[in-house]
């Protein structure tokens, strides 16, 4: 796959440090998934963090390590794997699930949460033999395919579906083009990182395929088509959300239009 | 023989007795060997939390032990070919800060980061990459003390101590566009990047 539209070296630098809200690193890790040059130099700047994480005074590590703090901690994990290890000799049972389990766990995918989805990521694993591979990093939200996603209609050519929110307030979305059809002219409070991810957009600036990756700051205002002989979808992550935000929340929501008037007139 | 080259030559060795250590953990659960990754880990994780977070010891205490516990009970999965023993241990300190992020809801909950770093769980190990990558180890080691200060200053807000761009901006009391020229700079003159 030729992807020609990359994250700047300061955006892939700030997620190989893992210092970027959410919502954008699951944008860069769509793209990253698509993307081989990405995924190495991703590598590479990861490698600088662990090389500074590595640094500092070795002076004053040597005293940290005679601090009654460190001894206590190392008590602390001595005593954690110990009790560890008694659990791991009762699960020796089913060596082969406690492989796959290990396999699975390489480099940190430990993370909270795993237990809430892994149900939803079996269906996943089902599902995308026979579709559009959908990126590992969405599955989460998309559990079988594009196509099953609860689509709510912007406009004639435009389909939207809300992801979540980010703890920044961003919104995290889907959008289908239909195949020529156009999003309309818009503007955003804040950046907008899209990825392409299945067909092909373009517009004023150029032509987006998929795997390509955009950032548009708020003083852009641009009008995507998507190209004519497929519709389009897109990973979109708006900072501060657009118009469309409104129509959904909504739909979703009549009784927030009781009680906000403004919600009423906005939509009308 | 200049003072650098015998540094490196010692960090060299340090390394070399890491993996050791780290072999024997994996395959014989040797806990005098985990012992020693403990003593060298555990300072750099304290430093690593506490320098997103000064004066938060508790908060160190708590990466450093599940990162350290994680290493032991994850040892069998360490795979030198793919990544070094000190990448390694950084993403697991780097997943598991991310982690506690979210539970004091700074991060949200409603993305799961499991899959939003591409690790190389399903990879094969590529003897090649694996040289490409120690190699350009390397050069970031040597080139990384003639860094400007400056540029040193914003990649240690990003890396270290885990600042958005826009946070690094206002710390250091410089336009946002100032932060991203010099870490693209600091960047370059790494030579940490392939094809641009
Ligand atoms: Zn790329």
């Amino acid at each position: 796959m030729t992807v020609n539209y990359h994250p700047s070296t300061e955006l892939l630098t700030a997620y190989a440090a893992g210092s970027i809200p959410l919502s954008q690193a699951l944008c860069l890790a769509a793209h990253i998934e698509m993307c081989d040059s990405c995924k190495q130099n991703y590598k590479r700047l990861r490698g600088l963090g662990a090389f500074m994480f590595g640094q500092g005074s070795e002076q004053e590590h040597a005293a940290s390590r005679e601090t009654n703090a460190h001894k206590n901690l190392r008590q602390q994990v001595f005593a954690q794997i110990e009790q560890d290890k008694a659990v791991e000799s009762t699960q020796e049972k089913a060596p082969a699930l406690l492989q796959s389990q290990l396999q699975e766990d390489h480099l940190g995918k430990d993370h909270l949460g795993k237990g809430r989805l892994s149900s939803r990521r079996n269906k996943a694993d089902a599902g995308v033999k026979t579709q559009t591979r959908i990126p590992k990093c969405l599955q989460q939200f998309i559990p079988t395919s594009y196509e099953d996603l609860p689509w709510q209609r912007v406009s004639p050519s435009i389909k939207q579906v809300n992801l979540c929110s980010d703890a920044n307030g961003a919104q995290v979305a889907l959008l289908k083009i239909k195949p020529g059809g156009s999003s309309g002219h818009h503007t955003h409070m804040g950046d907008e990182y899209t990825m392409v991810l299945k067909g092909a957009f373009s517009d004023e600036t150029g032509i987006f395929q998929q795997g390509d990756f955009i950032v548009r700051d708020k003083k852009h205002r641009h009008r995507p088509i998507a190209t004519k002989d497929s519709e389009c979808i897109c990973l979109t992550v708006v900072e501060a959300p657009i118009q469309f935000t409104g129509y959904f929340s909504r739909w979703l929501n009549p009784l927030l239009r009781l009680i906000h008037p403004s919600y009423a007139m906005q939509n009308q | 023989m200049s003072k650098s080259t015998l540094n490196a030559q010692s960090q060299e060795a340090v390394a070399a007795h890491l993996e050791e250590c780290m072999r024997r953990t994996a395959q014989k659960r040797d806990k005098a060997a985990f012992g020693e990754l403990f003593d060298h880990y555990a300072p750099l994780l304290r430093a690593y939390s506490l320098a997103r977070e000064p004066g938060a010891m508790l908060v160190a205490d708590e990466l450093a032990q599940t990162v350290l516990v994680k290493v032991w009970n994850k040892a069998q999965t360490f795979d030198k070919q793919k990544a070094s023993l000190n990448t390694w241990i950084y993403t697991l300190a780097r997943n598991s800060r991310i982690d506690m992020l979210r539970r004091n809801s700074r991060y949200t909950m409603e993305i799961d980061p499991e899959f939003l770093w591409a690790e190389e769980v399903d990879e094969q190990a590529d003897p090649f990459v694996a040289v490409q990558q120690k190699r350009a180890e390397d050069t970031i080691a040597n080139a990384f003390q003639h860094l400007p200060i400056e540029q040193q200053e914003v990649l240690t807000k990003v890396y270290l101590e885990g600042k958005s761009h826009q946070e690094s901006a206002e710390e250091l009391k410089l336009p946002l566009g100032t932060v991203k020229s010099r870490i693209r700079l600091a960047i370059q003159k790494l030579q940490v990047l392939v094809g641009r």
